[in-house]
């Protein structure tokens, strides 16, 4: 279950951007931002302080505040629903049978007050949104493509973070590229982009690392922002991070090769071109969970249940919840 | 610039010790958090005089948990003054709370007037939000007890003050809920970092919850949020921390060295008194010029002495604070947001450096 892994010259690098004496973001943040816009062949990445700052910001930005809706998987992590509220707006959650969201599913919850639809690559495992994307865009609703749990998974042999309007990333100690806490909001939209940069750090008209610099005298305040900053240590191991990342997905994906022997995967689960954290491994029947569990736990890995979000119907998302179980790597 | 050293307003200097502490966590292969955060809390609420405090991602964080955790919400009306960082104020909007700006006692104390608080105190009013500005407690004694006897929630925003007493207090340990910064420029930096200071355990243990991304009383699918301090930075918190009181003792010798030295420069005034420093962090350093050669001469000091300052806009004149309160006047606030300026202070300035920022203020002055 050794999800954590801050390798030696990443180490190294958050050590060094230590000792420079320069801690609030700057040139470290900045190259973070520049290697991960590169990596994916994006206009804009904006660091921040988690994967969960990165959608609050993401939805403020999008205009999916107070009065609006997001939709989010009914399967998702406690901050997918968290984030959106605290950006104002009300979570609603879709039905969902697998890693794929079904674009009918998704467009049954859409309505007049969606702001933004959510869909994640759970734990590592490409879901296919082409379907959604074009339903999205269609409907006029921005699609906010979670890739928190998935850095470094390939998809289609491409890496991901292209579908949406957005795309999250974390670097939370549990995650792939880990710089303890800390993540990203990754967008082509230089509009969107520049709104997250001005929210992550109070809606200045100037950052700290401007004024020491003597570019900017002053500042003024446009709006009501946050303290989502990464610092350069930070984005320091990050950024040394990812000069390992396709060896540390390579023994995550060999890894869970291993834990997948022990049952069925979930439906739309594919290790191939995965980044893989947990493996998701489903019983027959709600009754062969108990087994399973004793499987996983026998094998050494931590054994999880799902919850389904919300007092919905959800009668797909339910009955995939009674009989999964997640086997952490 | 003149060939000069380049002297900054704010200067962290990471040791060996600092080093080595962080680098003992990110080795030891789990710089999640618990075990350097934990230790961190147990020492800092010791010496605040506290029950408990809690470590989080930043003051910011801090202060939204303190307005959560008093009930501010929607029509709730926050006192807090003007002169200080925007976060204090944010952080009652986050909440859907309004902040009510209060003027200073006058322009030499530059802290919130504990009678303009009693008096702006109204139906509305769900909190006093009181800010120990620049190192100096406020009088967090007395707007308690307007506090406590209106039955209003009483908070601090300390992030100036880690180490300052109020007749032997800590200032962060008067309130509900004290919130402390250690972000890249405070006197305890680690980066991006934060706490909260009480006494009550309901209020700690509704921070810890909001930290670790859960929501106490606000539903599956309401907000919640990632505060957390990693261990890496508490562990460059706690070893800094070990040796702040010796820095906390070299900012003292240097505001009470520059209070000698701006004696004898004209066309300024010095807040802050000889005899409050050795209460003080000797987190800011201020002076007070004429207001309308103010910009003039930050520029004099920074392009023909290489010497950067800064100063703190007042928030209700800010452009997203502007509308709240339409024609509100606030003369101490606005004198000082004004005329101020901070001049460098970091706990390893030289004499030297010190001795050239005054005579550079002074020519800059002419």
């Amino acid at each position: 279950m050794a999800s954590g892994g801050i390798t030696p010259a990443a180490a190294e690098a958050g050590l060094e951007a230590l000792r420079s004496g320069w801690l609030t973001m700057g040139p470290r943040t900045e190259a973070l931002e520049a290697a991960l816009a590169e990596r994916l062949g994006a206009e804009h990445v904006v660091a921040v302080s988690s994967g969960t700052a990165a959608l609050h910001l993401s939805c403020l930005a999008l205009g999916a505040g107070p009065g609006s809706e997001v939709v989010i998987p009914a399967l998702a992590p406690r901050s997918c629903a968290g984030a959106a509220a605290a950006a104002g707006a009300r979570a609603v959650p879709h039905d969902i049978a697998g890693i794929d969201p079904d674009p009918d599913l998704v467009l049954a919850t859409i309505g007049e007050a969606t702001g933004a639809v959510l869909a994640r690559h759970p734990l590592g495992y490409p879901a296919d949104l082409g379907a959604l994307a074009e339903a999205c865009a269609a409907r006029g609703v921005a699609l906010i493509e979670d890739c928190r749990e998935a850095i470094g998974a390939t998809g289609r042999g491409e890496a991901l973070g292209r579908a949406g309007t957005v795309a999250l990333l974390s670097f939370s100690s549990s995650r792939q590229l880990p710089s303890n806490e800390g993540g990203a909001v990754v967008t082509d939209d230089e509009e969107i982009a520049g709104k997250v940069r001005s929210l992550r750090s109070h809606a200045m008209t100037s950052g700290t690392w401007d004024r020491h610099r003597g570019h900017a005298e002053t500042y003024d305040v446009i709006g009501v922002g946050f303290n989502y900053r990464i610092d350069e240590v930070r984005a320091a191991i990050a950024h040394a991070g990812l000069e390992g990342l396709d060896a540390r997905v390579e023994e995550l994906r060999e890894r869970a090769t291993v834990l997948e022997e022990l049952g069925e995967l979930a439906p739309g689960a594919l290790i191939e071109g995965s980044s893989p954290l947990a493996v998701p491994l489903v019983a027959e029947e709600p009754s062969g969970v108990e087994a399973l569990e004793a499987a996983v736990v026998e094998a050494g890995a931590r054994a999880e249940r799902v919850e389904v979000r919300g007092d919905g119907e959800l009668p797909e998302a339910r009955a995939l919840a009674a009989r999964i179980l997640l086997a952490w790597l | 610039m003149a060939g000069h050293e380049r002297i900054p307003v704010f200067d962290v200097l990471v040791t060996d010790d600092d080093v080595a502490a962080v680098e003992a966590v990110l080795a030891s292969g789990n710089p999640g958090m618990s075990a350097e955060a934990e230790r961190f809390e147990r020492e800092f609420a010791e010496h605040l005089g506290v029950e408990h405090v809690v470590a989080l991602s930043s003051c910011t964080a801090a202060l939204h948990v303190a307005c959560l955790e008093a009930g501010i919400g929607p029509g709730d009306e926050v006192i807090v003054p003007a002169l200080t960082f925007v976060a204090t104020a944010a952080a009652v909007r986050y909440s859907g709370g309004t902040p009510v700006f209060c003027d200073l006692v006058d322009t030499e104390t530059l802290q919130i007037d504990p009678d303009a608080v009693e008096a702006a105190i109204g139906e509305r009013t769900k909190a006093v939000l009181a800010v120990h500005f620049a190192g100096y407690a406020a009088a967090a004694d007395r707007l308690r007890e307007i506090c406590d006897e209106r039955g209003i929630a009483f908070l601090e925003d300390a992030a100036h003050v880690p180490v300052a007493s109020l007749g032997g207090r800590a200032p962060g340990g008067f309130g509900r809920s004290g919130c402390f910064s250690f972000f890249s420029n405070k006197v305890l930096a680690c980066g991006e970092g934060g706490a909260l200071s009480t006494d009550d355990p309901d209020v700690a243990a509704f921070a810890r919850a909001v930290r670790g991304g859960e929501a106490p009383g606000r539903g599956e699918l309401g907000p919640a949020l990632n505060y957390r301090l990693d261990d890496a930075r508490a562990a460059l918190l706690l070893s800094r921390w070990r040796r702040l009181s010796d820095e906390i003792e070299s900012r003292r010798l240097h505001v009470r060295r520059y209070f000698e030295l701006l004696a004898d420069v004209d066309g300024l005034s010095v807040p802050f008194a000889n005899e409050e420093v050795s209460n003080s962090s000797g987190y800011l350093m201020t002076v007070l010029v004429d207001p309308e050669r103010r910009r003039e001469i930050r520029a004099d000091l920074l392009s023909e002495h290489g010497i950067q300052t800064t100063i703190f806009p007042a928030i209700h004149e800010l452009t997203a604070y502007r509308e709240l309160h339409p024609g509100l006047s606030l003369p101490h606030t606005e004198h000082v947001a004004r005329a101020h300026i901070v001049l460098p202070l970091f706990p390893h300035m030289t004499e030297g450096q010190q001795d050239r920022i005054v005579e550079s203020l002074a020519a800059a002055i002419g």
